[in-house]
This record gives C-alpha cells, structure tokens and sequence, in this order.
C-alpha cells in the first residue's frame, strides 16, 4: 500500500515537472509563424519559395543623387547609403518581391529606405519565371553595422510561413575598423551602370 | 478584533488588486529640455519650437492658419525601422486644428519616414493652427511613452503597449514671419 502511494506521488511528480519543462520550452508564437529562413552567399542564386534571388554587388556612398518629378535631389544621411544590386527571377509564376532589409552583424534590422519615393528600379520588383530582373535595394545603414550584416529578401513585410531569402554580405570588402573599403562620395541612382564584375566573385 | 484585522485584510487585498488606482494621480513630472528623454521606443530630445506663418519643410499650410513647429532629435532605440512616433509630442493647453501633426524629416522635408535603429534624425512636428490662435510664449510638450512587452496577451508576439504620460517639457516658443524663408524647401 504504501508502495503504491509513493509510485503515486513520483508519478505526479514527473508529469509536474514534464508539463513546467513543456511550457517554459513552448515556442514563441512569434517563433511558430516567422519566414522559412533560406541562407546564402553573395554571388550565389538563392532560391526562396516563388523566387530567386542572386545579390551581385553592394555599393557604399556618403550621398545619394535621384531624381524625382523632374527635380534633382541629394539625399544625406547620418550613416552611409547602401546600394544593394540583386537579380531576381520567378521560380513559376509572375509575383512581387517587395521587402528587403539589412540586417547588422547584432541582429538589427534596417528596412530599406522610405525616402526615395517611387522610382521604377525600386522595391516592389516585379519578376517573371525565366527572366533575369535587376533589383535595387537602398538602406540607410550606421557604418558600424556593415561588417558580418546579412541582407534578408522576402516577398512582403509580413509574410509568415514564407521564404525569406537571408544572403550573408560576406564579399564585402572591409577595413580593420570595420568600414567598407570603398565609400563613394556620390551615388547616382540614375547613370547608367557600367557592366559590372559582381563583388564576391573571383 | 476579529473585525480590525479583516478590515486591514480587506484594503490590503484592494490595495494589491489596483483599487486606489481611481485616486487622483501624481501629475506627470515637468521634464528638463536640456536632455535627452528616453520615451519607450524613442530616445528625444526637443530643440526648438515656433510659430510658422510660410509653408515650413514641405508642410503646406491652409490660408489663414499657421503651424505650431516643434523640431526634435529622434533615435530609435529599438531594435528595427520603425515611424510609431506620431503620438510622441502633445501641445497642451493649444487649440489645434487637427490633433494629428505632420511629421517631416528635416534633412529633405521627407514626410514621416522610418527611423532606423541607433540613427539619430531630426524631425519637425508641425501642428496647423488657426490663423488667430493666441499662441503664449511658452508651451508645454506631454510627452507619451509606451511599455515593452516581451509576449502580448493575444498572440505571445513582443510589442510595445499601454501608452502613459511621461512627462511634460516646456519649450519658448518663438514666433517666425513669413518672409523667412530658412527650412523650407
């Protein structure tokens, strides 16, 4: 009999214990509902769920040179400009790719700047299966976020349970502080771009 | 006895469950405009105030109103790009035209842009005012914050909630005439 109570008490001990260590591991929902993540390199075509996505270069400059209703404009920032050049291509149907963000070596994420306007060449992208599209990508990024960032490519902003495209900047050239090599004092987000050898490749 | 200890039992269980809460509040606490105020997600701190009486960064303004101006440093302090900083400032003691102001970002006049992580901008609350609005020499800014809650009650997702009365920051306000021209573009 007294055997049985003592089974009794363990047996009760344990599911306590179980059901604590089952509800202190319950996943986030948060967790539960994110984007699939899918990893990359620059210069490597990524193949999220309804598109493909390949990052070929990555420019830095302190100022940005646009042009909106027919006036020039020059943006500044605090932090450096980036200019991310991706080329994009469905995998079966025709869709938008519309979010990009920069995501700093700590986990930050910068999303990609409101203060262009609407510009052809900017986010949404619209892809087709079979065609190569270039994408750009402008951030505004602090210098200090630039060495070990990744980019994240998805879809939309909110998209759960979708593939969320994460290329590491690995091919980015930067000094011992940290900063990329190269900063240009100007981008002009209207020149026409020479043909470029993608960064990251040999 | 029985009944004195019940009593004390009784208000310190009302106490616990937040039923002096209904008791007049401590007023929220005037602010120094010298330094910098950590309000939830955003870190400001408040640089000058005016009186416009001209279109003032890209804000175009009714005939016969003017704007109520007031021109901050932003940082996010969270840990992504965020634009949740229309309820930030308050005037008080103002009638406005709309309780809505118009954010700009003072660099480009861009209208309510994301603010990035740990990127100080400045940016331009501007309040429309009727043209005849006496407008005292200085005003008082209330100042709304927000908690951080690592799960919501809903979904379990972090997010920030419960808006409060952080303080309030008083600002001379300075009056600009029209011909001035410096901000706009």
């Amino acid at each position: 009999m007294k055997i049985r109570v003592l089974g009794n008490l363990a047996i009760l001990a344990a599911t306590v214990a179980l059901s604590y260590g089952m509800q202190v591991t319950k996943p986030h929902y948060a967790d539960l509902t994110a984007p699939v993540p899918i990893d990359g390199a620059m210069g490597q075509s990524v193949p999220a769920r309804s598109f493909d996505v390949r990052l070929d270069k990555v420019v830095f400059a302190r100022q940005l040179k646009t042009s909106q209703f027919g006036q020039q404009r020059l943006l500044t920032t605090g932090g450096l400009w980036a200019v991310v050049t991706t080329s994009l291509t469905a995998t079966a149907t025709s869709t938008t790719v519309a979010d990009g963000t920069w995501q700093g070596p700590t986990g930050l994420r910068y999303h990609q700047t409101e203060r262009l306007g609407y510009r052809q060449d900017m986010p949404p992208h619209g892809v087709d299966p079979g065609l190569d599209k270039t994408g750009l990508f402008v951030f505004e990024v602090p210098p200090d976020q630039i060495q070990g960032a990744k980019l994240l490519v998805a879809a939309r902003r909110f998209g759960p349970l979708d593939a969320q495209a994460r290329i590491s900047l690995d091919g980015v050239r930067t000094g011992p502080d940290g900063q990329p090599a190269d900063i240009l004092p100007q981008y002009d987000l209207d020149a026409p771009q020479p043909g470029s050898t993608p960064q990251g490749k040999p | 006895m029985t009944a004195g200890a019940g009593t004390i039992a009784a208000l310190f269980v009302a106490g616990v469950m937040g039923a002096f809460g209904a008791l007049p509040a401590h007023a929220p606490p005037q602010l120094p405009p010298d330094a910098a105020i950590d309000a939830g997600r955003w870190r400001v701190q408040p640089v000058r105030a005016y009186v416009s009486h001209a279109k003032i960064y890209g804000v175009l303004l009714k005939p016969g109103q003017k704007a109520l101006v007031l021109e901050a440093d932003m940082t996010n302090r969270t840990a992504q790009s965020d634009k949740a900083y229309f309820d930030v400032f308050q005037p008080q003691g103002l009638v406005l035209a709309d309780r809505q102001p118009m954010i700009a970002l003072t660099r480009d006049s861009t209208l309510t842009p994301e603010l990035h992580p740990g990127m100080t901008e400045r940016m331009a609350y501007v309040w429309a005012l009727a043209g005849d609005t006496a407008v005292p020499p200085s005003i008082g800014f209330g100042i709304t914050s927000e908690i951080f809650k690592p799960r919501d009650n809903l979904y379990g997702m972090p997010g920030w909630f419960n808006p409060y009365r952080l303080g309030t920051v008083t600002m001379p306000v300075a009056d600009r005439p029209a011909t001035d021209a410096q901000g706009g573009s």
